[in-house]
């Protein structure tokens, strides 16, 4: 026994209730990392053959995954962050399990450690900016990202150009070279400009003459970039980002200013433009026409709709088992239609479950929404994780053939690093706002000092 | 110890599987666990820094919209999934190019199809982990049967009966059971028998006759509409399907059901129609009958009786039928009386008897959501009002009025059961139902006997049986590609009606030659047979 152990300093004393007070992550965090080293265990069975016996190398990935955890529950706890720990453990679980998924792909499986040191280093680097956006945004900072909506869009709109002046034409749309796909990051830099943009003129904008007719003047400059943002998303073919960010307009819209009248005028538009979109573009009009009549092209359009709902008929309600499917079958297995390889491996119970963890991170981040006073934070918020839980249906959707294919990736779960990293820093922002609300507006609202 | 050497020792081990099972469920009972911690805890973490929510609708909202659409994603997602089944499209699809070894629908025990006493026509087998479609009696049940073929599809019974036979339309506490432990326990899918009207032996001597002719058979009894036979040739084997048969420019048609869609100029039966709608009108003669023959205009050629041209081939000269009845015109199939009463009933009258009698319509004999079994009536050619030729031609059954056999066993049938047509049905469970009134039971009735006449004494005297009294009208229809087609409907007994023992019959043999001696003579033969099957007295 020393002396520092009898009478702790302040800094070990704050340490110790931010330990305490995050001991339900830890236990969660603790959960995840179970259930995703049973989940190895069970690959591990199914890939071992008489050639292929595990070696260390194969532990790679969960080495990686349960020290990143670590890493990011003990900074969590260093930096006194006082924000949400269930979004923290169910993003774990569920990246968690999308590792698992790449892992069971195939995507750890270059020659060379060399070669695969990119997919090792995805999943802790992803994390990382994950807790840096924390770092970066919390104690109410994430306040400044509302300062400049206009280099928001400038951005969003350089991000698109910069997309369609070096992409090449892959799978109908354009994804830029090296596979790094900038315009996932559209997803966190639109919703930054609408979320600033609107709290910004929340009033303007709520002003509807005689109830019936939306402010045009104030609407204008939103409008003008939403055109040009609209049109280079079309020019290059993403219908489904095209229909993730509109849903985002639609809410934040809705939500910042209370006038349920934008609901009503953007669904009657979003009806024009989607039968506009599929006469001029037939790109959809062919994913339709697949979705509609599956059958009617079976070994082309549908062929990969119909191999992924054959291999979740396969997989029944229990599921093969883990790593016992066959999602070789499908084409692009990996990327958009990990789903299908899921409820075949899993079953539909396992997908059920997923499904369940999806939604309570939903909740979870319109929860957070829903409790901040501010309106840019609110909208930042329920923006990013709307953006989130769209993808998410899109791509369900469209897998289970419940809508046309948009051809987006899952959240968290597909592969693609900027798919991942996107997400991990939406993830990470709604984490910060979920830390407190900047001191400045607190101060302008003494009412709230009383909690 | 290596704990990785363990480990590979572990899984190569044959206490693998059941180990992997237990941690397969060990995977969901971890994920099951850790939501419910998630909820336990879900307060305690919440983040303490905002303030509480103003609006205490908001959350509950949230939650009821992503509720809804996601549980549309699972629900959607189980009809694929748990209950994939019932998409018989999808069935096929995975049987054609599914190769994933242990899907469910390789190893589907499809319902084995049978004849009314039981005889099986259709059954499934497995071999070398595949199900294979077998048709004991080959050609004979192509058309009605059909075939399932995971490349080719389904058709027939096969095919609008396709759910029920793959077992997803559970219909009695057996057939739920079997659902629900295929789906809980991923049982292997076991579908449902299905038990036809049609009668084997019928069928098969059916099939054997018209063999090496094109041509069809309906027999079916009138009172409830069950169907003993519905053959049609040429055929092809159900058990071997292959691309070739489906070459558009087929020259035998051989996937043609001749008996349900073929249509044939009806010739002389369609007197039958033309005579219901003169018994209706009260144009039952006596007319005229020329041997000279009858003709609208000097424009067009004169239509004249069969017994002109006989008489003319063999170097004599024919006097004509002079007065003719109804009854005896029928009997006669004199084609100037018809052609006479057509025209004479006139263009309104013609329509509505074509109305009565069920023309250009779709009949279902079988149904289901996935699909049916359809027969194709009449069609009628159109004529101008001002065109009394066309129905002068029409009234004999020329021109271009087509018709199916099916039709036709139908209509004799509805004559049989005093104008009443009842929907043909080939599903022994199907229930009965009563399509339309053809004609008023007085006029059925004053039909009968004169049907009985053709057999008794008229065109059909050759095939007048002791032993059974059968009713009918030949037919030989001119067509232009060469001889005529042989005709003959009729039913059995004529002497006194019971609606559990008596059959209609309709026999077609394509460019067969006079209906008295092709047609009829199958017929009698198959009614015969009937009889001593026990089905007609």
């Amino acid at each position: 026994m020393n002396a520092q152990a009898a009478a702790p300093s302040h800094w070990q004393r704050l340490w110790q209730e931010s330990w305490e007070a995050r001991a339900p992550e830890r236990h969660w965090l603790g959960l995840c990392a179970f259930a995703v080293s049973v989940g190895f265990l069970l690959i591990f069975g199914a890939q071992r053959s008489v050639e292929h016996l595990i070696e260390p190398r194969d532990l790679l990935p969960l080495a990686l995954y349960l020290p990143s955890l670590v890493v990011v529950h003990l900074t969590l706890v260093t930096v006194r962050f006082r924000g949400d720990q269930l979004m923290v453990a169910v993003v774990a679980l569920l990246s968690g399990l999308g590792i698992l998924m790449h892992y069971r792909l195939g995507a750890f499986n270059a020659d060379t450690l060399a070669e695969a040191a990119r997919d090792y280093a995805l999943y802790p680097v992803c994390m990382g900016v994950m807790v840096l956006t924390v770092l970066a945004g919390m104690r109410g900072r994430y306040r400044h990202l509302a300062a400049w909506p206009w280099l928001w869009a400038l951005l969003s709109i350089g991000l698109l150009v910069v997309v369609v002046a070096t992409g090449h034409r892959y799978r109908g749309a354009i994804y830029a070279a090296g596979l790094l796909t900038p315009s996932e990051f559209l997803k966190i830099t639109v919703v930054c400009y609408l979320a600033a943009a609107i709290a910004a003129r929340a009033t303007a904008l709520s002003a509807w003459r005689f109830g019936l007719l939306p402010p045009l003047r104030a609407l204008l400059p939103l409008a003008a970039v939403w055109l040009l943002l609209c049109g280079l998303l079309l020019w290059q073919r993403d219908l489904g980002m095209f229909a993730i960010l509109n849903l985002v307009l639609l809410l934040l819209l809705t939500l910042g200013t209370g006038r349920s009248g934008y609901l009503l005028f953007s669904a009657a538009l979003a009806v024009g433009s989607t039968l506009l979109l599929l006469r001029f573009f037939s790109h959809g009009a062919r994913r339709v026409e697949a979705w509609l009549n599956p059958f009617s092209d079976p070994t082309g359009a549908s062929w990969q709709l119909l191999q992924g709902l054959s291999g979740m008929y396969s997989g029944g309600l229990w599921g093969r088992g883990f790593g016992a499917g066959n999602p070789e079958y499908i084409p692009i297995a990996a990327s958009d239609f990990v789903y299908a390889v899921l409820g075949e491996e899993l079953g539909f119970v396992g997908s059920l479950l997923v499904v369940v963890f999806f939604l309570v991170l939903f909740q979870r981040g319109f929860a957070i929404a829903l409790r901040c006073r501010s309106s840019f934070a609110r909208l930042l918020a329920a923006g990013l994780t709307a953006v989130l839980a769209v993808q998410s249906f899109l791509n369900l959707g469209g897998v289970t053939k419940l809508i046309p294919l948009t051809g987006i990736t899952l959240p968290f779960i597909s592969q693609g690093g900027s798919s991942l990293l996107a997400s991990l820093i939406a993830v990470g922002l709604t984490l910060a706002i979920s830390d407190g609300e900047p001191k400045r507006a607190a101060k302008s609202r003494p009412r709230r000092k009383k909690t | 110890m290596n704990p990785l050497a363990t480990f590979n020792t572990l899984i190569a081990s044959p206490a693998w599987p059941t180990l992997q099972l237990g941690l397969h469920g060990l995977f969901f009972l971890a994920l099951l666990y850790l939501l419910k911690r998630l909820f336990d805890l879900r307060l305690v973490a919440a983040p303490a820094a905002l303030p509480k929510s103003k609006s205490p609708l908001g959350a509950p909202l949230v939650l009821v919209i992503l509720g809804l659409a996601f549980g549309a994603v699972l629900a959607y997602q189980a009809s694929w999934q748990l209950m994939g089944m019932m998409r018989p499209n999808f069935i096929d699809f995975m049987q054609t190019y599914d190769r994933r070894q242990f899907n469910p629908a390789h190893r589907i025990q499809r319902g084995r199809i049978a004849d009314w006493h039981g005889q099986v026509l259709a059954y499934s087998r497995e071999a070398a982990g595949r199900v294979q479609r077998v048709y004991p009696y080959g050609a004979a049940f192509a058309h009605v049967v059909g075939y399932q073929d995971a490349t080719f599809g389904a058709t027939g019974l096969e095919g609008s009966a396709n759910a029920y036979l793959n077992g997803s339309t559970p219909v009695d506490l057996r057939a739920w059971r079997d659902l629900g432990q295929q789906v809980l326990i991923q049982r292997e899918p076991r579908g449902q028998d299905l038990v036809l009207t049609l009668d084997a032996t019928l069928q098969r001597q059916a099939f054997a006759v018209l063999e090496g002719r094109a041509g069809a058979v309906v027999m079916l009894r009138p009172g409830d509409g069950a169907v003993r036979v519905l053959a049609s040739a040429p055929a092809f084997d159900p058990n071997q399907i292959e691309a070739s048969l489906f070459q558009p420019d087929d020259p035998q048609a051989r996937l043609l059901n001749r008996a349900l869609q073929g249509r044939y100029p009806p010739g002389s039966t369609f007197k039958l129609v033309v005579a219901a709608a003169a018994l209706a009108a009260g144009a039952t003669g006596p007319v005229q009958c020329d041997a000279e023959g009858y003709t609208t205009s000097a424009r067009y050629p004169l239509i004249r009786d069969h017994d002109y041209y006989a008489a003319r081939r063999r170097g004599t000269v024919w006097t004509g039928h002079g007065h003719l009845t109804l009854g005896r015109a029928l009997a006669e199939s004199c084609n100037v009386f018809f052609a006479k009463t057509g025209v004479q009933l006139g263009h309104r009258r013609f329509a509505q008897a074509l109305q009565d009698f069920l023309f250009d319509q779709r009949i279902a004999l079988h149904s289901s959501a996935y699909g049916s079994l359809m027969m194709l009536t009449g069609e009628a050619p159109r004529m101008t009002a001002s065109d009394r030729y066309g129905l002068a031609q029409a009234s004999i059954g020329q021109g271009r009025m087509l018709m199916t056999p099916a039709h036709l066993a139908l209509i004799t049938g509805a004559i049989a059961n005093d104008g009443l047509a009842v929907r043909p049905r080939l599903v022994k469970k199907d229930q009965p139902e009563v399509l339309a009134r053809m004609m008023p039971a007085s006029d059925a009735r004053r039909l009968q006997p004169m049907m009985r006449r053709v057999v008794t004494e008229g065109t059909a005297r050759s095939i007048n049986a002791s032993g059974l009294a059968i009713a009918g009208k030949t037919g030989t229809a001119q067509n232009s590609d060469g001889p005529p087609h042989s005709w003959f409907v009729g039913y059995a007994p004529a002497d006194r009606y019971d609606p559990k023992r008596t059959l209609a019959i309709a026999v077609l043999v394509e460019q067969g030659g006079y209906g008295s001696s092709v047609a009829a003579p199958l017929a009698r033969d198959l009614l015969l047979q009937a009889q001593q099957l026990g089905l007609l007295p």
